[in-house]
């Protein structure tokens, strides 16, 4: 129940920010314009759609690691969380919502970014192969597999780190190598691949999360 | 305002060591229900770290701790619903508005939708903060802040309410506002404990003091056992109109144990232990009416809350 609340309140804050303003009108322009460029250089075009997951994925998990760590490090060392704390919850719902917050914001944003190249696909060919579809909800399975990933070691690395700039760093080296994890299936050609993928994402995702709970239940405020 | 014998906050033995550096030092009070319990020392003394801990914000101390009944950290989440904390630089997330702050708050103490709606218009026009509570928190004055920060701790009537310097940033009037809202609080048998470096304003509204100093309780009681602490012998002082060696014949005054001018025209007057003080004055009055002595004023000398303080904190800085 105070998860839920603690998830709307943060899912109000975020949304409004302006790098969710990026993600929400950025990501499907970014899109657009890549795709226009590729085609005018190479004279060949990749479905949008293709186009639009693979931004996803590289821009959107990048940004909602970094927005995580320095969010979570500016309140640490404001004291905002002191006025949650000395409520009856358990302290891992306030990272717990953060998390769920921040993918879920990015979720949305791939989804309007998936949309839109959907549109333009059809706009620009007229039809859409099944093959496409097919392609397209594997592409953002991965990629939401990669953000969840990097907003779990956004998370990990905001409450660990002393100071934003320490967490900036760590977040923008280390949660992007982190976040690639999941596409080992696929790069070793394994069968089932995607599965692999969107199953490695779990228990990466599910272990960086443990791991940062488990050391802000210990944390002196 | 009459307190419950029953503790509200109970701590024994409470030990916190950073790193080698012992921030508390077997500190032990309690404060029964309905209490203000003012709680002053020097910067760095401990206040804030005992604080902390009172609140569950640091687990990791040695003693006991008990907030109405519930032990820390133990029983965290039961003592939290009876709780509610101003801390000394109170922050909110930069996005949020004082309505939504407070909503937010409100819910996560426990209240309901129908409870959190009735509540924050009465809290904030008790505060003075109606005008402005669609405005972000992130565009008040310090002191507006400061005031959320109090609206938040007493949005959901706590039982215990925990301030740690709440009166910093405040103007005069809003000083005397809380004043008002503590007292208030206490006669409807809500528990508070403050901490403070403006020792009138602790004066003012606590019922009992806590001093402490290098991490150890120096005194706990209430103005009046702290005086006596202090001045183990009852002091008359007498202010005389003009310098007259008249006033050595005050210590024929019977009871009198010693009288002394420590500035010309101030005479002390020094009672013996056992005797009835008022009568001792009246004596004194009539011994000054017959030797014909102008006086300015004839009074009992009692410690202010800055000497205690001084005297307590000496006596720490000096051990």
């Amino acid at each position: 129940m105070k998860l839920k609340l603690l998830f709307v309140d943060e899912f109000r804050g975020f949304y409004k920010s302006k790098v969710m303003l990026f993600l929400w009108i950025g990501l499907p322009i970014v899109a657009l314009l890549f795709r226009f460029v590729q085609t005018g250089t190479t004279g060949q075009s990749i479905p949008f759609t293709v186009i639009s997951a693979l931004i996803v994925s590289s821009l959107a998990g990048t940004l909602a690691a970094v927005m995580l760590t320095v969010s979570i490090i500016n309140e640490k060392n404001r004291h905002v969380y002191e006025l949650f704390l000395i409520r009856p919850l358990k302290r891992r719902d306030i990272m717990l919502s953060k998390f769920l917050s921040v993918f879920t914001c990015v979720a949305i944003a791939s989804l309007i970014a998936i949309m839109v190249g959907v549109a333009a696909d059809f706009v620009t060919s007229g039809a859409l192969s099944a093959t496409v579809f097919q392609d397209t909800a594997k592409s953002l399975a991965i990629s939401l597999s990669m953000v969840a990933v990097a907003c779990s070691a956004g998370v990990l690395i905001g409450v660990a780190a002393p100071s934003v700039l320490v967490g900036a760093i760590l977040v923008i080296y280390g949660g992007n190598q982190i976040s690639v994890i999941p596409l080992v299936p696929t790069l070793l050609n394994l069968p089932q691949a995607d599965l692999f993928t969107v199953g490695l994402a779990a228990v990466v995702t599910i272990t960086l999360l443990l791991a940062a709970v488990g050391l802000f239940e210990r944390k002196q405020f | 305002m009459t307190a419950s014998p029953n503790p509200c906050v109970l701590l024994r033995g409470v030990t916190k060591d950073y790193n080698g550096f012992r921030a508390l030092d077997d500190v032990s009070f309690e404060i029964r229900e309905g209490e203000i319990f003012g709680y002053i020392g020097p910067n760095g003394a401990g206040k804030t770290t005992t604080l902390k801990i009172l609140v569950g914000l640091i687990n990791d101390f040695r003693g006991e701790v008990l907030i109405g009944g519930y032990q820390l950290p133990k029983e965290k989440l039961e003592a939290h619903k009876l709780l509610g904390y101003l801390p000394q630089n109170v922050a909110f997330q930069e996005w949020r508005t004082i309505n939504h702050a407070l909503t937010t708050f409100g819910k996560l103490s426990g209240l309901t939708e129908a409870e959190v709606e009735e509540r924050i218009p009465k809290i904030l026009e008790l505060l003075s903060l109606a005008d402005v509570r669609h405005k972000k928190i992130s565009q008040l004055s310090g002191g507006m802040a400061q005031k959320v920060g109090l609206a938040q701790a007493l949005l959901h009537n706590p039982k215990l309410l925990v301030m740690d310097e709440p009166l910093g940033g405040l103007d005069p009037l809003s000083r005397n506002q809380f004043k008002e809202i503590v007292l208030k609080l206490a006669r409807s048998g809500t528990t508070i404990l403050f901490s403070s470096h403006i020792l009138s304003d602790v004066q003012d509204v606590a019922t009992r003091i806590g001093i402490l100093s290098r991490g150890r309780i120096k005194m706990v009681g209430s103005m009046n056992e702290l005086k006596s602490q202090l001045y183990s012998q009852k002091i008359v002082e007498v202010l005389l109109s003009y310098v007259s060696d008249k006033w050595q014949m005050l210590g024929t005054v019977k009871n009198v144990s010693k009288i002394e001018q420590p500035s010309p025209g101030r005479v002390l007057v020094y009672i013996q232990d056992g005797a009835d003080d008022d009568q001792v004055i009246n004596d004194l009055v009539k011994k000054i009416a017959e030797l014909g002595i102008r006086i300015r004023s004839i009074s009992p000398l009692e410690p202010s809350l800055d000497e205690i303080y001084l005297n307590y904190v000496q006596k720490g800085e000096k051990a």
